[in-house]
């Protein structure tokens, strides 16, 4: 082999290269990933805590991923997060210590699944049915969500040990979701969502078409595609996966259902998503990086004694910071 | 057009900026560990946690203050301290954080830091945990501790009963749990044995600190006519600024805030946790905590300094404030109770028999509102 084979396309590249070009959309993130989570330790960050973190941040983010690549903003991830932890708990109520541990994770987390897309379902109707806007509607549910909570653990599901304090009953012992390590398998669940939803988009026909409906909605509608099914699948699947995120955080850290469940959750994931432009692998390792920032919180606060506060300083800037170069790059183009 | 590209790159410089100075702070935390704040030798490590912010002028302010003198008093102690730590998950995290970081004695604050305070104590045998008014210890490196602070309460609530012109008190409530409905219990009884046509209304925000559920409630009990408003909240600043505003008194809870109602101020039972978590602190780290009275459900009367009433202001008389101290007196020594019968719920039904006072023990299992309470239990 000489030099003096500029390019020859009939010649096939090694097969590392084909491998990094034929996954070249998980390329960048898997070495940001390597490099965020290599420097853990150097921060004094415990990397079993940002995994778990990064669990439900990545479900929460996905459910504005896949709405948003169709043309929607799904704001909502913060009820459809909560009203999965509750159907987690309603069905966790009818299930006993008895329930075959695999049956009952299961369940639960099927549970989680459809209250979540029920939820977001809400919305998707309120859209195609009379065009509401479904920034502001999924919004506005968040804050019903967090009353139907309340509720629950108040009313129904409150455990009858709490001596009148809003907390759920705890799940079954069988329930929990086993731990490798000190990291729950949920996470491995949400990585698996990731890769998932990476595939629906871009390479399947249903993916294609919500893209392109998310692209230019008067052209898919007059191209014959059927778009507001589209924006109902895209919000239940949104919310499905928010709900999944809601149902294994009961299932995994919590153990129970409470008011104060992953507060806050739903919007880093808001943030984790727009901040990846909506790209799935790009979004796994914002998500790493916002899980990183805000379990990293405590190091400040422990270690460093800065107000509890300064977490959401660094949050910030970080989106500040890639507004900034976008905005740059667009600025450049135009 | 070019201006604005600049900018958009000095945006980003200066964002990036301010990223890399924060994350170097971040770095530099491994080598400032191994020494205290003064200089001096550290001897032992405690973790705090609180689940709102120090600025409260409630329930983490007082907790905060009474850390910062135990710091003063033990200064070869380095105390790592959380705030916003939510009764979640959350919370058993920052907690293995902090054993991690070295502390073997752990002070979750805040009530629904229980559980997970019991879950991590099961894992850390070695480790010391001292629970803030928790229910029970069933662990035994868990101790649980609180004051009675309902025999504040009362003394309140007789300066509430001799102040109110419309013979209605408010009172704002988070959650219908022993601890609350027993203050609001008292707070009727106190004003009541100065006023008997007194009653105290009272709403549930259920909320530890929510400012806009606050200032709705507050509101509600002004429009109903009260003018005294009490309230049972971690954070208590939006309901006395809401009462002051409204030209209405107001009587205080956890921490002393007579700084915001400079007007309408009554008094208010404050907690002074200084003292006890010193000595708290000492027996868990002496070795020999099994033996401290503080391993186990751990409870102090008006008799401690650990309870207190904060000073009194300017809207209370001189015959008030006689009266009140006197009853203060005669409960120090134990001449006077809090609950002592006949005592009826709200339903008219005797629940403590005449003559009877029953010991903090029975108390805490309370589940009912006296009569004179207007408004109901959230039912479940």
């Amino acid at each position: 082999m000489t030099a003096t084979t500029p390019t020859a396309p009939s010649a096939s590249p090694p097969p590392i290269l084909a491998l990094a070009k034929r996954h070249a959309a998980w390329l960048g993130p898997t070495i940001a990933v390597v490099i965020i989570l290599g420097s853990l330790p150097f921060f004094g960050i415990s990397l079993p805590d940002v995994l778990i973190r990064c669990c439900p941040l990545l479900l929460t983010a996905l459910a504005v991923t896949i709405p948003a690549r169709t043309g929607l903003v799904n704001v909502g991830g913060e009820g459809q997060f909560f009203l999965g932890a509750l159907g987690a708990a309603v069905v966790a109520s009818g299930l006993s210590e008895s329930t075959p541990s695999l049956v009952a994770i299961v369940l639960i987390a099927l549970g989680g699944m459809v209250f979540g897309a029920l939820w977001a379902g809400l919305a998707a109707l309120l859209k195609v049915a009379s065009g509401v806007n479904e920034t502001i509607s999924t919004l506005l549910l968040n804050y019903v969500a967090a009353l139907i909570v309340a509720y629950a653990v108040t009313g129904p599901l409150q455990d009858p040990e709490a001596a009148n304090f809003p907390i759920g009953a705890p799940i079954p012992d069988s329930a929990r979701l086993p731990l490798i390590g000190d990291v729950h398998v949920g996470v491995i669940v949400a990585l698996v969502c990731a890769v998932g939803v990476s595939w629906l988009l871009a390479r399947t026909r249903w993916g294609f078409k919500a893209r392109a409906a998310g692209g230019n909605p008067i052209a898919a509608l007059r191209g014959g595609l059927p778009v507001a099914s589209l924006i109902v699948g895209a919000l239940l699947l949104g919310g499905l996966l928010a709900g999944l995120g809601g149902a294994l955080e009961v299932m995994g850290p919590d153990g129970r259902l409470r008011q104060g469940l992953g507060v806050g959750f739903g919007f880093l994931g808001f943030l984790a998503s727009w901040l990846a432009l909506h790209r799935p692998g790009w979004v796994v390792a914002s998500v790493v990086l916002i899980a990183s920032i805000s379990v990293g919180g405590d190091s400040l606060q422990i270690d460093l004694s800065l107000p509890a506060t300064s977490v959401y300083v660094v949050t910030a800037t970080v989106l500040l910071v890639v507004l900034g170069w976008r905005g740059n790059r667009t600025g450049e183009q135009s | 057009m070019n201006l604005t590209r600049h900018m958009r790159r000095a945006s980003a410089a200066a964002a990036a900026a301010l990223a890399l100075t924060t994350t170097m702070a971040a770095c530099g935390s491994d080598s400032s560990d191994s020494a205290s704040a003064d200089g001096g030798k550290t001897t032992a490590t405690i973790g705090v946690l609180y689940v709102g912010p120090h600025t409260d002028y409630g329930y983490n302010q007082a907790a905060y203050e009474g850390i910062q003198e135990l710091k003063k008093e033990m200064p070869d102690v380095k105390v790592l301290e959380a705030e916003n730590v939510p009764e979640t998950a959350e919370a058993s995290r920052v907690m293995e954080k902090m054993i991690k970081d070295g502390a073997t004695v752990i002070i979750p604050t805040s009530y629904g830091h229980y559980q997970p305070a019991v879950e991590v104590a099961a894992k850390h045998p070695d480790v010391i945990f001292l629970h803030q008014g928790g229910p029970k210890a069933i662990k035994p490196n868990l101790g649980t501790y609180f004051g009675q602070i309902y025999e504040a309460q009362y003394l309140t609530g007789m300066a509430a009963g001799l102040s109110t012109k419309s013979n209605k008190l408010g009172y704002v409530v988070a959650f219908p749990i022993p601890q609350t409905l027993l203050n609001i219990n008292a707070f009727e009884l106190g004003a009541k044995s100065v006023n008997p046509k007194v009653k105290t209304n009272v709403v549930f925000t259920a909320n530890w600190c929510d400012p806009a559920k606050q200032t709705e409630a507050t509101k509600s009990l002004l429009d109903q006519g009260a003018d005294v408003i009490s309230q049972h909240q971690d954070c208590t600043k939006t309901v006395v600024e809401t009462t002051e505003r409204a030209g209405a008194m107001s009587v205080g809870y956890h921490a002393d805030a007579s700084s915001l109602a400079p007007k309408g101020w009554l008094t208010g039972s404050v907690w002074n946790w200084g003292p006890l978590y010193t000595k708290m602190v000492k027996a868990a780290l002496s070795g020999d905590f099994a033996s401290s009275p503080y391993a186990g459900v751990y409870r102090v009367g008006i008799e401690d300094p650990t309870i207190a009433l904060a000073p009194f202001g300017k809207a209370v008389s001189a015959d008030t404030k006689a009266k009140v101290e006197a009853a203060e007196a005669k409960m120090r020594s134990g001449e006077l109770k809090a609950f002592t019968g006949p005592i009826k719920n709200q339903a008219g039904k005797v629940v403590i028999p005449a003559g009877e006072s029953p010991d903090a023990a029975s108390l805490e299992a309370t589940d009912y509102l006296v009569e004179g309470v207007v408004g109901n239990i959230p039912q479940s």
